[in-house]
């Protein structure tokens, strides 16, 4: 329990509803803020190249006709996409280091947790846009004399891409704003740069409310982005 | 070669059913609040006063941009000091969520019901009814059973949630799991049981929706998302 609430807790009435916004605090200490920032960004490209590459795999083999490889990709995908995301995050730092053969710190750990869920969810949806092409294509193909490899590359992945892309964008926002959830195994990105400079300065209302506005003004062009995209891409179907 | 040693979750079982009580408890709240809330929200967001919708949908966007835990936080940590009120962690946590789910709950009411062809709208309103009649008997009843695969996956995804309120100390699963797994020095048995709880809750679910999805589909009802 943070002190600046007990206190306020004894006497609410003096900071109330009067209460003085101080937002030099955040000022000062910018370079927390910024430092928070990178982390934050690079913990966010760093899963969204892992999971989206790694889920374009997953997606392929659970379509595949091969036991071999739709089993443990089903597994995988279905292990992720239904244990939440901070329980898995919580796993990979306290209890996969004991069994890990590498060294996992704080910052491996979520980029580990959250690569794992953004894969078993993008392989949904490349799943889902493979499969909307119609089987005749894969059958036209085939007939022309064209290998597996051949046919996705050329035909079948350049239609299946407009369903994918919209998703998929969905899908990275959702991938940097679950990015904050490596504060909780104390990484220190913006969200953990927030707790520890309230509890140094006691604005938790300042250092939060910044960081709701920095996320806010990040995410928020992305999801218009997203929307755009799935316009544009629902017209020319 | 780790030995694994299972015997910690029985051992345990009265803490992580306590934990589980705390988890669906914060669950069932948070639905109960989000989901009328939510449909308030829509309507804000369809009126027809420009100020109204304009600041409905930016209340809806800005919940549905901002990452949950930031605004858990937010409500923990900083809104008490401003309303000058201790707020527990259950409250900050659950309302938090519920908003959240509020927000996301508002956009599939809104696409379900602009999903109601027009001249639904224009047939009851020749016919007498008022606003709110022609919501209730109209376009609410035939909007509802669009969004129902919609709506169950957001509510899997609240579910996925409330792990999140350990965040902030309150007693759910994953924080007493934690606590078991300091005092037992059985992270990996316990963090592990918790997971294969949480699938074994949320995965026939998922399941569920699918199918029902599915069923949707061949039946030839639309449903949006």
């Amino acid at each position: 329990m943070p002190k600046a609430v007990n206190l306020l807790y004894i006497d609410g009435r003096i900071m109330g509803n009067n209460y003085n916004w101080d937002f030099n605090s955040i000022l000062i200490n910018w370079d927390v803020f910024a430092h928070g920032l990178v982390v934050t960004a690079q913990l966010s490209a760093l899963t969204l190249a892992t999971g989206l590459g790694l889920g374009f795999f997953l997606g392929l083999a659970r379509y595949s006709r091969h036991q071999i490889f739709r089993l443990p990709s089903s597994i995988f995908v279905e292990i992720f996409r239904n244990v939440p995301a901070l329980v898995v995050v919580i796993w990979f730092f306290f209890a996969f280091p004991i069994v890990s053969p590498f060294e996992v710190d704080a910052f491996t750990a979520a980029f580990l947790a959250i690569s794992a869920n953004t894969a078993a969810f993008s392989a949904d949806i490349y799943r889902g846009g493979i499969q909307s092409i119609s089987p005749h294509q894969w059958e036209a193909g085939r007939a022309l004399g064209m290998s597996y490899l051949t046919i996705m590359r050329r035909i079948i992945f350049p239609q299946a891409i407009k369903r994918i892309i919209p998703p998929l964008t969905g899908r990275g926002i959702e991938a940097i704003k679950l990015s904050t959830l490596a504060s909780v195994i104390a990484v220190n990105e913006l969200l953990y740069a927030a707790k520890q400079l309230s509890a140094l300065n006691f604005n938790p209302i300042e250092a939060y409310t910044t960081v709701a506005f920095l996320f806010f003004i990040i995410i928020y062009p992305l999801t218009h982005i997203s929307y755009f995209l799935e316009r544009r891409f629902g017209l020319s179907d | 070669m780790y030995e694994w040693d299972f015997s910690v979750i029985p051992r345990n079982i009265d803490l992580l059913l306590l934990g589980l009580y705390g988890t669906i408890k914060v669950f069932l709240t948070a639905f109960a609040i989000g989901l009328p809330f939510g449909l308030v929200l829509a309507l804000l967001r369809l009126s027809r006063n420009k100020i109204v919708s304009l600041s409905a949908s930016l209340f809806i966007d800005f919940l549905r941009s901002t990452p949950a835990l930031v605004l858990i936080f937010w409500f923990f940590f900083a809104f008490p000091i401003l309303i000058g009120l201790m707020v527990q962690a259950f409250l900050a946590a659950t309302l938090t969520l519920a908003i959240v789910a509020a927000a996301f709950y508002a956009e599939i009411f809104r696409a379900g019901i602009a999903s109601i062809e027009r001249g639904q709208w224009e047939s009851a309103l020749a016919l007498g009814m008022t606003y709110t009649a022609l919501m209730r008997r109209i376009i609410l009843p035939q909007a509802v059973k669009r969004m129902i695969p919609a709506f169950l996956e957001r509510t899997i995804e609240l579910l996925k949630t409330t792990p999140l309120m350990a965040a902030v100390a309150y007693s759910d699963l994953l924080f007493q799991a934690m606590d078991i797994a300091q005092k037992t020095f059985r992270p990996l048995e316990v963090l592990t049981a918790v997971a294969g709880i949480y699938f074994l809750m949320i995965y026939p679910m998922s399941l569920g929706v699918r199918k029902l999805e599915r069923h949707l589909a061949k039946s030839g009802e639309s449903t949006v998302h």
